[in-house]
């Protein structure tokens, strides 16, 4: 199989923070690759070094054949870039916007207002073409902005946490325009922290933390993982000395790590764990403050897979990403 | 050679994109406004309507003014609010090399000193009644003190930062010392030796002369060496731009 992007021991230093430690992966051609990882792994870092916009410190992109460090104009020609905020022209119209980016990209004169018209039909905002962008909903400055990334029909697209912040509609609309595009040979680079986004996009998927890759696989592969760090989550109001080997003894739990005056209880299966737990209390005459089951955490997924034990990092919610190192930059 | 040609091409027509797209997006806002429009008309009356002075003279003044100022204005302003709002990386991303960029956004401060020269001159000439010796040179003065300030501006707006509020401070000092020490308000032929030595250091005082030759035909500098330096010195103004740019790529901005 050829491939869109070959990249080779990348690394990234800001100052003394490792932000992207020596990765390595292949992205085919015609695929959607998603890169999943929670908060602060590395994820916009390494998208803005594989779209020239960032120096590595270290390591080599290959892309289309090209060395970026050496050749990145030809690549620059084929790849198109949605970043984590949507960057379009507040003060220039959708159409504006459009023919800006049309111009820039060297979009020949006699189709830049076919491409536009098509793309705004495409996207819903055929109505809205002569409105400024400030009047837009963030989602629809989302749709504006894939659109200018995608009017010079890149063969490569990078996307960047695409449905963050939007509402079900817009995500699912989003969504549907990144099949559709894949689906007419666009290979793509989706990068986002929700499990449920990789699973639902993607070909492959490789889960980045800390700057390190853990794995790079389908999906359906990955999800046996994502299965094993499932947990129930609960609070006792008085909890006993030696409670943690008792619940770790209940049937279905793999481990039990304590939280704060929480305990999580990892496992497969959530809901019949629950029924375990409230059993467990009424004979143990324990009253539960709280109980609640959380899906895998993208934290524990990367535990799970490098085989390291999972509880061991402190997180606030299930689903969303983990441990909130980020340092802001803005 | 064909290819390089189209390449070239290309180039020009980005470079143009990228300017022609700030003007419309950026020349009416306060900040542009206010720095660039209204301080040189300030500091002119509020530096000139007190002393006696010659009409002829008046006029080179403001216009040496207007275009150092206003072309200067641009660049400060404009790219570290497009790293803000994160539009700055469409642009770089885009298949064209980063001198075309910058000379884009330095066309955006130079049209803009065009256009305010060109209404400040016709105020001034309303007022003074003067008339131009030499129009062409006028010109000459215009263009090449746009081009040279507004590359220097960008100097300043090429520092790694998303915020402009953080070089509008340098970027004021610097515009406000160059000022008193380029023959701007005091003549060169009134300063001593050491005080001309270090006007010579200024491309405004190259500006100025240009702009006394074109007015009223009396400069101390030859023409072609006042337009050769202030051609060279907006062409030397890029290199520290390309190098913050460089280092904005490996910062992360
Ligand atoms: N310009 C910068 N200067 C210094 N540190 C930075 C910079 N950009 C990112 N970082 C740090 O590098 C690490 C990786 O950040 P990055 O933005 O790549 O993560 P991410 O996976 O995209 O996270 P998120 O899901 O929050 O977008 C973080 O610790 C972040 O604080
Ligand atoms: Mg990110």
């Amino acid at each position: 199989m050829e491939n869109a992007i070959e990249v080779r021991e990348l690394s990234k230093y800001y100052g003394d923070l490792l932000a992207v430690d020596h990765i390595s992966f292949d992205v085919h051609k015609g695929e959607v690759f998603g890169f999943l990882g929670p908060n602060g792994a590395g994820k916009t870092t390494t998208q803005r070094m594989l779209t020239t916009l960032l120096e590595p410190s270290g390591g080599q992109i290959v892309i289309f054949g090209h060395d970026l460090a050496l050749d990145s104009y030809p690549v620059k020609r084929r790849i198109g870039l949605v970043p984590e905020e949507s960057n379009v022209y507040t003060e220039l119209t959708a159409w504006g916007n459009l023919m800006f980016t049309a111009r820039l990209y060297r979009v020949p004169r006699s189709e830049r207002g076919s491409r536009a018209r098509e793309l705004l039909e495409m996207f819903g905002l055929w109505e809205k073409r002569d409105v400024k962008a400030e009047n837009f909903s963030k989602g629809m400055r989302r749709r504006l902005s894939i659109a200018m990334a995608i009017i010079h029909r890149p063969d490569l697209l990078f996307l960047d946490e695409p449905t963050s912040g939007l509402d079900a509609q817009s995500t699912r609309a989003i969504r549907a325009l990144i099949r559709q595009l894949n689906s007419e040979g666009t290979t793509i680079f989706l990068t986002t922290h929700q499990i449920e986004e990789a699973n639902l996009l993607c070909d492959r998927v490789a889960i980045i933390n800390h700057g390190r890759l853990a794995a790079i696989d389908t999906p359906e592969k990955l999800k046996q993982a994502f299965r094993k760090v499932q947990s129930v989550e609960v609070a006792f109001e008085h909890g006993p000395e030696g409670i943690g080997k008792k619940l770790e003894a209940l049937s279905g739990v793999t481990t039990a790590a304590k939280m704060g005056d929480k305990w999580r209880l990892y496992t497969e299966d959530p809901s019949v764990l629950l029924e375990h737990v409230i059993e467990f209390a009424r004979q143990n005459d324990l009253r539960i403050v709280s109980l609640s089951t959380l899906g895998p955490s993208l934290e524990d997924v990367f535990l799970e897979i490098t085989g390291q034990k999972v509880g061991t990092v402190m997180y606030r919610t299930g689903n969303e990403g983990a441990g909130r190192r980020r340092r802001k930059r803005r | 050679m064909n290819k390089l040609l189209q390449r070239v091409g290309d180039e020009a027509a980005q470079a143009w994109t990228v300017a022609s797209k700030d003007i419309r997006v950026y020349y009416l806002r306060p900040g542009m406004i206010m720095f660039g429009f209204l301080m040189p008309f300030f500091m002119f009356f509020s530096f000139s309507v007190k002393r006696e002075m010659a009409a002829a003279q008046g006029i080179a003044r403001l216009m040496a003014l207007t275009t150092f100022f206003t072309a200067a204005a641009a660049g400060p302003f404009i790219v570290p609010l497009e790293r803000r709002i994160g539009t700055y990386d469409r642009l770089l991303a885009a298949p064209m090399s980063l001198i075309t960029l910058l000379l884009g956004k330095i066309a955006v401060g130079a049209f803009f000193a065009i256009a305010v020269s060109v209404v400040s001159l016709a105020i001034g000439m309303a007022v003074f009644g003067v008339s131009i010796v030499n129009p062409a040179l006028l010109a000459g003065g215009v263009l090449l003190g746009a081009f040279a300030f507004s590359a220097l501006g960008l100097i300043f707006g090429s520092i790694p930062t998303r915020n402009p509020g953080d070089v509008q401070m340098p970027s004021t000092l610097l515009r406000w010392g160059l000022l008193f020490i380029s023959g701007v308000f005091i003549p060169l032929q009134e300063m001593g030796s050491v005080a001309r030595a270090i006007a010579y250091l200024s491309p405004l005082t190259y500006a100025q002369d240009l702009m006394n030759h074109a007015v009223s035909g009396s400069g101390l500098i030859a023409p072609w060496l006042d337009m050769a330096v202030l051609l060279a010195s907006g062409v030397l103004f890029l290199v520290p731009s390309i190098w913050m740019h460089r280092r904005a790529r490996k910062l992360g901005f």
